[in-house]
This record gives structure tokens, sequence and C-alpha cells, in this order.
């Protein structure tokens, strides 16, 4: 049997003329071909372009008078062109290689896909998708039943107060002591915090997350929200950072990248900073509301409010251009057990080796600014504030921790409920503040990182002072509809 | 006899001249590097993985990779260097995510550029491979997800698409490592 030898792509000839012209004009040494780089020229390439200036010198302008008179040739841009050739030429391959015979009738796989993304049925779906994933399975059972088994019976009730006993014996002076097992300690508050709390609620979310992100539902969900989300200057595309957010907001941070214009990824790091609570946060705050529905409902609609609000107040006032949304939709697919639990594992393993020396780190500094006296201090200064909102004095303490790590203030909080020094409306104006309030370190180090100085502390000196008014404000309306929670 | 190989894998693609660019600088490990590239949610780090026994984390959505990871693995004595990079459509980019994965075809000069596509798609990913065979990168086609692709009643001829082409090809289907041990042979072949 004789075999066609390959083909070339034929583009249009005075492109193919110009290709020709541009490669032989090409000196410098490149990593690809040539011919690669006349094409990509072609196509308006800037980054090739700025390379090529940089190496070729005089000829550069040659090269641009070539690559206007191709265009001048065509009614389209060039890279359109060159792309119907490409596309032209794998049809004339694909009708030499492939058979297709598509199965009649829609499968139940292609429906539910339908059905996710339809606004009707689709916002149910994802309420649903909420309550059972994230209300029932993070909030009551991680943040209920599995902290309350870790922290209470196991930390609180066994673990600590034998740690305090062996501590006693081997370290006699207090101040010292406290370092390890006292109210700040590395054992009783870091490790314990760490351990009891975040753990099972960050471990619940993962799982959470794993099996959603593997079904495939993160894609429709982004069609789904389009909509909605164009109001607040974003795009579906902003969805995938977004519920990564709900994991960790450091980590989506990070994937803010996968978003085309710089516009997007500020609105996108801001909303994070933010009005996007992390699975510690979260998992915390659904647990200590969770026995509250109204409570619960007011938090809910706060933030959403914030969210909205702030996304389409940023629209307005960051200059930019707005983005068409396509992404690629891949079919609803079965979590795989094994693939869910190894991801699930990794992420734990990522997060507390990022947490766990941080919280070390933090009860250090806290019990050095306990015994200085030098917490004292901040935490009087927080005290006015803190009244003003309608807290009680000890919630300085949590919005001091909290500095240092999102998840390690709402565990802060998390104690105070179970001590019973605080409930009702100062709880929820609590639990909002704090969600609203300053991005964890980590958070603020990848804000640095991905976005530059300036975005990064523009960002968080407009999150500091908006958290406590939006409490304030909270407080004052709650109090004047004498709402009783 | 391998042994003559590698001097003659790590000269591809430095071409004649002898100027040292930056292009060049980043190339001296001595060592072959194998890029994995393609759109993005069509089962790279599944490959990477499986291809390095690593664990890149891996989901059902576009743009799980961010940042190049990199492995090594050693395939019939030859040492090489895998990279799976974040996804990108084409070699044109558009987000900063997919100039990021282009700079490896661009700066590091791999010796091996496995293009990925989804087996379902392959008509939308056949634009990309040709750019990759057009820019003389040592090309080799990755058809994964085959098993979606023959529920949807789609069948390759993979020879006739090798002799169109004038690059391998290779079916798998990733999540189940089927395919993997023909993909190293060919990934061995294509040092030849």
């Amino acid at each position: 049997m004789l075999k066609d030898a390959p083909k070339q792509i034929v583009y249009g000839a005075a492109i193919e003329s110009a290709i020709d012209s541009i490669q032989k004009l090409l000196a410098g040494n490149y990593a690809v071909s040539k011919k690669a780089i006349a094409i990509l020229l072609l196509q308006g390439d800037t980054e090739i372009a700025d390379k090529v200036k940089a190496r070729e010198g005089d000829h550069f302008e040659r090269i641009t008078e070539i690559i206007s008179q191709a265009q001048s040739g065509y009614g389209q841009e060039l890279s359109y062109v060159m792309a119907m050739s490409r596309q032209q030429h794998a049809r004339d391959i694909l009708a030499k290689t492939v058979v297709s015979q598509p199965k009649i009738g829609k499968g139940f796989a292609e429906r539910l896909s339908r059905i996710t993304m339809h606004p009707v049925t689709g916002i149910p779906i994802l309420i649903a998708v909420l309550y059972v994933g994230l209300y029932w399975f993070v909030g009551v059972f991680g943040a209920g039943t599995l902290v309350g088994l870790l922290e209470e019976n196991l930390f609180q009730d066994w673990l600590n107060p034998l740690l305090l006993d062996a501590f006693e014996w081997l370290i006699p002076v207090d101040w010292l002591r406290n370092l390890f097992v006292g109210e700040f300690g590395i054992f009783t508050m870091g490790l314990t915090y760490a351990f009891a709390i975040i753990l099972p609620i960050v471990g619940t979310f993962f799982i959470v997350f794993s099996i959603i992100e593997d079904s495939g539902y993160l894609p429709r969900l982004a069609m789904l929200l389009d909509r909605i989300f164009k109001k607040i200057g974003l795009s579906g595309r902003a969805v995938i950072p977004m519920v990564l957010g709900l994991g960790c907001d450091t980590m989506a941070t990070i994937v803010t990248r996968t978003q085309e214009t710089k516009r997007e990824r500020i609105i996108t790091t801001l909303l994070l900073a933010l009005a996007i609570p992390c699975s510690a946060q979260l998992g915390v705050i659904l647990g200590i509301l969770s026995t509250n529905g109204m409570a619960l409902l007011i938090w809910i609609i706060t933030m959403l409010f914030v969210l909205l609000l702030i996304g389409y107040l940023a629209s307005k006032v960051i200059p930019g251009k707005k983005t068409n949304f396509y992404m690629e939709i891949p079919p609803l697919r079965l979590p795989r057990l094994s693939n869910v639990l190894a991801k699930t594992y990794a992420r734990l393993q990522w997060y507390l080796k990022e947490v766990v020396p941080f919280f070390v780190l933090a009860s250090f500094v806290l019990w050095l600014g306990d015994l200085t006296g030098v917490f004292d201090y901040v935490i009087k200064g927080l005290e006015p504030i803190v009244r003003g909102i309608g807290l009680p004095n000890e919630t300085s303490e949590v919005f001091l921790i909290g500095f240092f790590r999102r998840d390690f203030g709402a565990a802060g909080l998390y104690t105070m409920v179970e001590d019973g020094l605080i409930a009702g409306v100062p709880l929820v104006v609590a639990a909002v503040t704090l969600t609203l309030f300053v991005p964890c370190i980590a958070q603020f180090l990848v804000m640095i990182k991905e976005r530059g100085k300036k975005v990064a502390l523009a960002i968080t000196a407009f999150v500091f002072p908006f958290a406590f008014f939006v409490g304030f404000l909270l407080n004052t309306i709650l109090n004047a509809l004498g709402i009783k929670l | 006899m391998k042994i003559n190989i590698l001097p003659k894998i790590l000269n591809r693609g430095k071409s004649a001249g002898s100027c040292h660019t930056e292009d060049e600088l980043s190339d001296n490990t001595g060592i072959a590097k194998v890029a994995i590239v393609g759109t993005p949610n069509v089962g790279k780090s599944v490959i990477f993985n499986r291809l390095t026994g690593r664990h890149a984390t891996i989901s059902n959505y576009p743009g799980t990779t961010v940042t190049m990871s990199r492995g090594k693995i050693k395939i019939a004595d030859i040492e090489m260097e895998i990279v799976d990079t974040p996804g990108m459509y084409s070699l044109l980019p558009i987000t900063e995510e997919e100039r990021v994965a282009r700079s490896i075809l661009l700066e590091e000069k791999p010796n091996l550029v496995m293009h990925v596509v989804d087996g379902k798609n392959l008509g939308r990913m056949l634009p990309f491979t040709m750019q990759l065979i057009e820019a003389e990168l040592n090309t080799l086609l990755v058809l994964n997800m085959m098993d979606e692709t023959e529920a949807a009643g789609i069948e390759i001829d993979i020879n006739e698409l090798e002799s169109q082409l004038g690059i391998p090809v290779v079916s798998t289907v990733a999540t189940r490592s089927h395919g993997i041990d023909n993909l190293k042979i060919k990934i061995e072949e294509a040092f030849k």
C-alpha cells in the first residue's frame, strides 16, 4: 500500500511568500524554527515581536513592512485567516482518519448536564449541592460532630490535661510553661486549633470539593453563574478561583492566573480577600451558626450582598475591557474514590505543612506579646472598635489572632462560643466582620507575588476598615429592627 | 549502543549557529527534556503522573495546573525530565497561564513535545498539533480519553493519522493506565 507523504499546511500565496521573506531576514538564533517565528510574527504575536526586534535590529523594520503588506491583501486579520487555513487542513486530515457515528438519543448524563446549566433548574441544584456538601457535610458533620469529638473529648478532656500535668512536672516556672500549655500555648492553643478544629473541617471540605471537581460540576457552575458574574465585572471564568477560595483563598489567588485580563484578576483577588471565607472559616461559622437558622441566613445574605456590591463597584472603578467567556465543558463523570482520597490527602498534607508551623509560630508570638504586655496594649487599642460594633471585649483577641490567619481567628471564635462568651446578634456581627476581615498572611504574600505590592496593599487597606464598617452597619440595623437571635 | 544516542538527542534543536543567546543558557543540564502540552482538561497531569509515578493534582475542570511540574524518569536508559504544563489552546497565547506554558516550547528547547488531546475533540485540537509540527518541534501526538471517544461513537485510524501528520500517534486511557506502556515505547522511539 502506498501512503501519502505528510502534507504541510498551505496558507494563501501572499502569506506563504511573506513567511519565506521573513524567514530569510531572520539572522538571530531562536529556540524554534525560523518558519515558526515568521508565522507567529504574521499572527501579531507581540511577545515574539519584542524578541525579534531586540535581535534583528534594522531588519525588524523591513519585517514589519512585509507583515503589513501581507495584511493588506486580506479583509480579515492574518491570525484569523491563518487559523482558518489550519482548520481546513485539520478537516482534510479528519476526513481521512476519523469515522464518527454519533449515538442516537441523549443519555442520562447529557440531560443531567443540561439541567445543571439551565437557570431554572440549575439554581435549585446549586442550592442542593451547597446544602448537602457544605452545610451538612462540612458544617454539621465536620465542624459539629467531628470537631466535638476531637476538640472536647480528645483534646480538652484527655490530651491537654495530660500535657498540663506533664509540663507542670517538667517546667516548674509559670511564665515559661505557659509557652507550651498556657492560654496561648503551643499545645493548648496552636496544635489544638490545628488538629482538633481546623483539620476535621478542612478535611471534610476537601473531600466534598474533590468530589465536586472530579464530577465536572464546576465548569457547569461557571456557565450557570456567568450571567450574574458579568454584572460584577467578571466572567464565568472567575467561578473556579472563587469556589476554590472556599477551600483556601491563598490557593485560589494563585489560580486567578487562568483569567484573561488584569482587570478580572484584580477584581477576583479583591473579592477573594474580602468576601470569600476559606474552608476553615466557613466550617467554623456554619458549625456555630447551624443551631440558629436565622443567624445563619443573616450571615449568608450579608456576605452575598457585600460580594455583589463590592464586585459591582469594583467593575465600575477598575478600568479595562470586558471579556467574553468560553469554557470547555468536560463530560460529567462519576468521581473515583481513589482519586478523591489521594487528592484530599495531598491537599491536607499541603495544608498542614503550611498551617502547623504557622500556628506554632503564632502561639509563640502571642505568648511573647502576652508576657511582655504588648498584647494587652494592642487589645486595649482594639477594644473601642470592637465595642463600637457591639461585641464583647474578648472578641478583640479573636481579631488579633485572626490577623495571623483567618482560620486561626475562626477557631478562636469557636472556643468563645463554647465558653458562652458570645451569642445572638453580637455573634452574627462577629462572624461577618471576621469573614470580611484581612486576608491571612499567606494570602497577603501570594497577593504581593501575583498582583504586585501596590495592588496588594491597596486591597488590604480597603478590606481592614471596610470589615468593621460592615460589622457596625449590621449591628446598627439589627438593633434598630429589634431583631433578637 | 544506546550511549551513542544521547549526544545526538541533546544536540537536537540546537541550531548550527554558535553565538550565545539567552535561549541557549537554559539548556545545559545534559538531560533530555520532554514537554507535555495541550488544551486544558485533556489529562496532561494524569499522563505526567503515570509516567513519573508522582501525584500532580488532577481534576475534572480546565486549569488545574497553573505552574509547571517537573519529574525525572528513565526510559530505556535514557534519563529525561518530564515537564507538565498549564493548558494552552494554540501556539499563540491569550492568558498568562498559556504564556507560562509556551515559554517551555520557546525557551527550553524540549527534545520531545507530547501533545495530549481529547480523542473526542480531535478536530478542534489538531490545528495546535500542526503548529507544533510547523515549528519543527519533535512532536508526539497522544490521543487520550479513548474510552469516552469510543463511547461517543468515534473511530480514529491511528496509522493513517500517523502518515497524514508524519509524526507518531499513541492512543491512551490514562486514568486507567491503558496505553501507557505503548506510550513509553513511542517516547523511546522518538529519541532514535
